[in-house]
């Protein structure tokens, strides 16, 4: 038999619920990937670009199904690449055969982004940490801002250059902010380095 | 049949409770059949007289270790202290009451565990010849491993019936599972340790845990947008482990109770009386003009629904949640064609029990990102009725709704 909640009872079980996903909204760790704060990232990464997607194909590799994704760089903030590069993934459809591999990142004509990326053995790239060195541009018309959104924004990240800790990984920060944090993270590992 | 509405979305979600009617949407990868058709659940055939054969490389990375045991490395008992960990992780799924793979009511169909010794059992990196044989590998190397990534699991499909690879069966149908294995990364930048292991092992991962999930993709998941759900895209911080170890009473201990409904989804016991109950509904806008600047998906098409909101089933007495899915899509059998109109559907429930069903945006604990590839796979360029995945739609507000009468 079915029962109907009162009004209140309804609300505070809503309440409840909502509060519960708030708790655990510090509890992080990837199945697959490891946590890792920006200036991690950006050690990590070879290059380190804004780009916009310009098409996906797939095929065979070493063994592998993979996503092949041109991306044309607008911006590089970090190594020496330009014009257009190829981003590697794990998965794809090829002829009557799809691979399937949870927590990759796919990529639509068009659409903006900043990758950090790492070179393959092939020559072209791969993403640091999959969809964690991912991050999605979004502009405002209405105030004509670009903002950012990491691919795993539910990641808790404590970020050692800024020393802040990111309950929620990256959502919506304003582009600039987050390009000030990137560089801010180089130029620390560059001081480590010296 | 009613049923209470705790939230509504910004505006309307139209709601029944059904006794088991058809699947429309779940959080389960789908293939694209090459001849035209609706996505399909990838799933193994399990009206093969074949059981799923399964199997585990032997050899584990020593320089320097990746896997922490209590037992010597490189000892005979090492080795078993991990079958025992790989056995324990497919019991948690093969445990459920309410499916064909349940090992108690269903036997034989999974296949005693193997032992390769080769290291990349996994592949034979030779281009497209992968073998049809179901393997976790613990030290073969991939160029999937960028820095960051421990591991993951790659599962194979057919988008056509008569399709296979190496010695798998041939596919009766699109969608069907032909092989599945799972790599850890073997370089060193991850430990992972076994249940006896984890308390003596600092910066460890939990094998169970990481396992489990994985096994969970060889069965045809993508990742739950539930919290406490053994799908959930992300595991617990090194040196912890989520939910309860498995018990000889309750093998399917690591799992919660939205693992369990998806996989009775995926292979219901035809014999099961008591998880029969389905919600249906959709989601959609109190102003149907806030949809219309998002991109026609198909020719002729558009999105008249909320696409990709997390629509959760709890048990109103006793809080559980009992199930979520991305709602936002249905396909019509008779014309093929995916509609991006805010369906969803909740299957396999228990029944004589009273849910509240939420929908809300995917911009909490999860994001798009986390399921792009279950997302994706909706549409397929290639077929019959090719269509665009919308970007999922993360714009809208939930607010409480009354009942409906």
């Amino acid at each position: 038999m079915m029962r109907k909640m009162n009004g209140s009872r309804r609300m505070s079980f809503v309440f409840r619920w909502v509060a519960l996903l708030l708790a655990v909204g510090g509890a992080a760790k990837a199945t697959t990937l490891a946590r890792m704060s920006v200036a991690q990232m950006s050690h990590a990464a070879q290059a380190i670009v804004r780009a916009r997607c310009v098409e996906n194909s797939a095929g065979w590799d070493a063994g592998e199904i993979w996503t092949f994704t041109s991306f044309q760089v607008q911006e590089a903030w970090q190594g020496s690449v330009s014009g257009r590069i190829r981003v590697r993934l794990l998965g794809g459809r090829v002829g009557n055969l799809t691979s399937s591999v949870s927590g990759v990142p796919r990529f639509r004509s068009g659409e903006e982004v900043v990758l950090f990326l790492e070179r393959t053995p092939r020559d072209d790239f791969s993403i640091v940490s999959w969809e964690q060195g991912t991050f999605r541009i979004r502009r405002e018309a209405a105030t004509d801002s670009e903002s950012v959104t990491q691919d795993s924004a539910s990641f808790a990240t404590f970020d050692p250059a800024t020393r802040l800790f990111e309950a929620a990984g990256i959502r919506n920060l304003p582009m600039e902010t987050f390009r000030a944090r990137v560089y801010a993270a180089m130029s620390a590992e560059t001081r480590r380095k010296q | 049949m009613k049923s209470s509405i705790a939230i509504g979305v910004m505006a309307l979600l139209v709601f029944a409770l059904l006794g088991g009617s058809p699947a429309e949407a779940y959080l389960m990868d789908t293939t694209v059949p090459q001849a035209g058709g609706c996505p399909a659940f990838d799933r193994w055939n399990l009206s093969l007289a074949s059981p799923l054969n399964r199997r585990w490389s032997t050899s584990l990375p020593l320089g320097p270790p990746t896997l922490a045991t209590v037992a010597a490395l490189g000892s005979a008992a090492q080795l078993s202290e991990i079958e025992q960990v790989i056995t324990d992780s497919f019991g948690a799924w093969s445990g459920v009451t309410g499916t064909t793979f349940n090992a108690t009511n269903y036997p034989g169909l999974i296949a005693p565990l193997a032992q390769v010794s080769a290291a990349s059992s996994c592949s034979n990196d030779a281009e497209n010849n992968v073998d049809g044989l179901n393997t976790i590998c613990f030290n073969q190397p991939s160029m999937g491993f960028s820095s960051g990534v421990l591991a993951f699991t790659r599962v194979i499909t057919a988008d056509a019936p008569g399709v296979s690879v190496g010695v798998s069966a041939t596919a009766a149908f699109a969608g069907q599972i032909l092989d599945s294995d799972t790599l850890f990364r073997p370089d060193g930048q991850a430990t992972f340790a076994t249940p006896a292991a984890l308390a003596t092992s600092p910066g460890a991962y939990d094998l169970e845990s990481l396992l489990a999930h994985e096994i969970g993709h060889w069965f045809g998941f993508d990742h739950s947008a539930v919290w406490r759900a053994l799908m959930f895209p992300f595991a617990p911080p090194p040196g912890q482990f989520l939910g309860s170890r498995p018990t000889a009473q309750a093998p399917d201990g690591p799992l919660s109770d939205d693992d369990r409904t998806g996989i009775r989804v995926l292979y219901p016991d035809p014999n099961d009386a008591v998880n029969v109950g389905a919600i249906t509904g959709r989601v959609v806008p109190a102003n149907p003009f806030a949809l219309a600047a998002i991109p026609a998906p198909s020719s002729g098409g558009s999105v008249t629904g909320i696409f990709g909101a997390h629509v959760v089933a709890v048990d109103a007495d006793t809080g559980a949640v009992i199930a979520g899915t991305l709602g936002g899509w249905s396909c019509d059998p008779s014309n093929f064609v995916v509609q991006f109109d805010g369906s969803f559907d909740i299957e396999r429930l228990p029944v004589g029990h009273s849910y509240m069903i939420y929908a809300e945006p995917l911009v909490g604990l999860a994001t798009p990102g986390d399921f792009s590839d279950a997302l994706n796979d909706l549409c397929a360029s290639d077929s019959a009725a090719p269509c665009t995945t919308p970007a999922v739609n993360t714009n809208f507000n939930p607010r409480i709704r009354p009942a409906v009468p």
